[in-house]
């Protein structure tokens, strides 16, 4: 028995996805603030707010909500995101 | 004594297939045979496994079961098991990437208990039977190498617990005074199933002096009551496990399965006024909530611990001695993870 003949258990079509190219400033730019409606998760977002603030000028910062943790962003509010912003960021709280 | 220099179990270990235990090498010949259990092609898909939504063919879920230990005729079940926790209202997305505890629960029902020695009496959540270790642990196998929720990486439970190795139990239905659990869910007496349940670990109920059905069910919903925290709200499927003798004091007392559910459900809301945050502990009620209440010390409206009745989920498994029942905490969240339940799908005669 050699270990070449076992089989894999792992599925080969899984693939690790590219991340997006950063932003090389956050000035003029649209930020989405995306909640993923934790408990406490409009804390954290609020200070981020307040520093995007202090510390760059955005062209706008918009607040979004998934409507639940437990499942993936609806496929509407992805769309949305990806069409008005240049930037997300998705916090966690609790 | 030296390992052999391409020791078969050590190979898979740093393959970073296994759960931590040794696995079964999966040779063609052993996956071969475990397709063959089923009786479908080996290149048939079953399902798409959450969150990395791998593709889970007959022969993935074969060399998974394989690793497990099963034997070829347990297969059908596994893949019962596949399509329960795959199906979008189970919610395997978030049951595998929460920090929260839970592990999928696997509960057969109808001929396949007896068929494959499955056990569902004395230690049925314990050691000692392949196949409820086998099914179980190929179906976490499963999670993890074609779903990609494996530890350390996807998978990021604060604690998790011991089910996440593997969590299958058949019910005693020769012991259940009601219908069970997937004759209630509309199947057949005679067919077999598989549930999938979104399930924390069992919580064990004692209660060895009531004699009644009342007595018996309001020891149990104090133990219902602390779930999660003891001011928590409004939550989803959740599974209570009747030992065979509590259930007979029910029973006994002419009690339904909708009796158990009326009464504990009623029984189980409390008034805004001790579930405000920060009395008697800090959590409670959210903000969103108490906004409705402007002056919740005193507001005696009830808030119901389950959102409705039918989110009391009862089972009967265990040993014919012991006045010992569990509750069992599902993944509670809205729109969160429901009980499923999937026929088994077998080649073989009365399974």
């Amino acid at each position: 028995m050699t270990t070449e003949e076992f089989l894999d258990p792992t599925d080969s079509v899984a693939v690790p996805r590219k991340t997006a190219a950063r932003l090389a400033t956050l000035d003029g730019k649209v930020i989405t603030l995306l909640d993923i409606s934790k408990a406490k998760g409009d804390h954290l977002l609020d200070r981020v707010e307040e520093l995007l603030l202090e510390r760059a000028k955005p062209k706008a910062i918009v607040r979004r909500k998934k409507p639940t943790f437990a499942r993936p962003a609806p496929e509407d509010l992805r769309a949305e995101i990806l069409k008005t912003s240049d930037a997300v960021i998705e916090a966690l709280a609790d | 004594m030296a390992l052999p220099e391409r020791d078969p179990f050590e190979a898979l270990f740093e393959r970073g297939v296994t759960d931590g235990l040794p696995v079964v090498p999966p040779t063609r010949e052993r996956v071969a045979a475990m397709v063959a259990g089923s009786g479908r092609e080996a290149d048939e898909l079953i399902a798409l496994v959450p969150p990395n939504f791998g593709r889970a063919t007959v022969e993935k879920i074969a060399i998974n079961a394989v690793m497990a230990g099963c034997r070829p005729e347990y297969l059908p079940v596994v893949i019962a098991g596949v399509l329960a926790m795959c199906d979008d209202a189970f919610d395997l997305h978030g049951v595998s990437a929460t920090t929260n505890f839970h592990s999928p629960l696997f509960i057969v029902n109808g001929p396949a208990r007896t068929a494959l020695d499955i056990n569902c009496g004395a230690g049925a959540f314990g050691p000692g039977w392949r196949a409820n270790a086998t099914i179980g642990r190929a179906l976490r196998l499963i999670v993890a190498n074609v779903g990609g929720a494996s530890a350390r990486t996807m998978s990021m439970s604060t604690m998790a617990h011991p089910g996440r190795y593997t969590y299958c139990i058949g019910e005693h239905e020769e012991e259940n005074p009601w219908d069970s659990l997937a004759v209630e869910h509309g199947f057949a007496q005679d067919e077999s199933t598989v549930a999938a349940f979104a399930a924390e670990a069992p919580h064990g109920v004692y209660d060895h002096r009531s004699a009644t059905a009342k007595d018996l069910l309001i020891t149990i919903s104090r133990s219902l009551e602390v779930i999660s925290h003891h001011k928590s709200t409004h939550h989803g499927d959740t599974l209570v496990v009747l030992s065979p003798e509590h259930a007979r004091t029910i029973a006994g007392d002419g009690w339904s399965k909708a009796d158990m559910r009326e009464f504990l459900w009623h029984r189980l809301r409390k008034p805004v006024s001790e579930l405000i945050p920060g009395l008697d502990g800090g959590d409670g009620l959210p903000a969103h909530v108490m906004a409705k209440f402007p002056h919740p010390e005193t507001d005696a409206t009830l808030i119901p611990k389950f959102r409705e009745p039918g989110n009391l989920k009862f089972l009967v498994a265990g040993g014919t001695a012991g006045r010992f029942s569990a509750v069992i905490p599902g993944w509670t969240f809205p729109r969160m993870s429901r009980l499923v339940i999937k026929k088994v799908q077998s080649p073989r005669e009365g399974l």
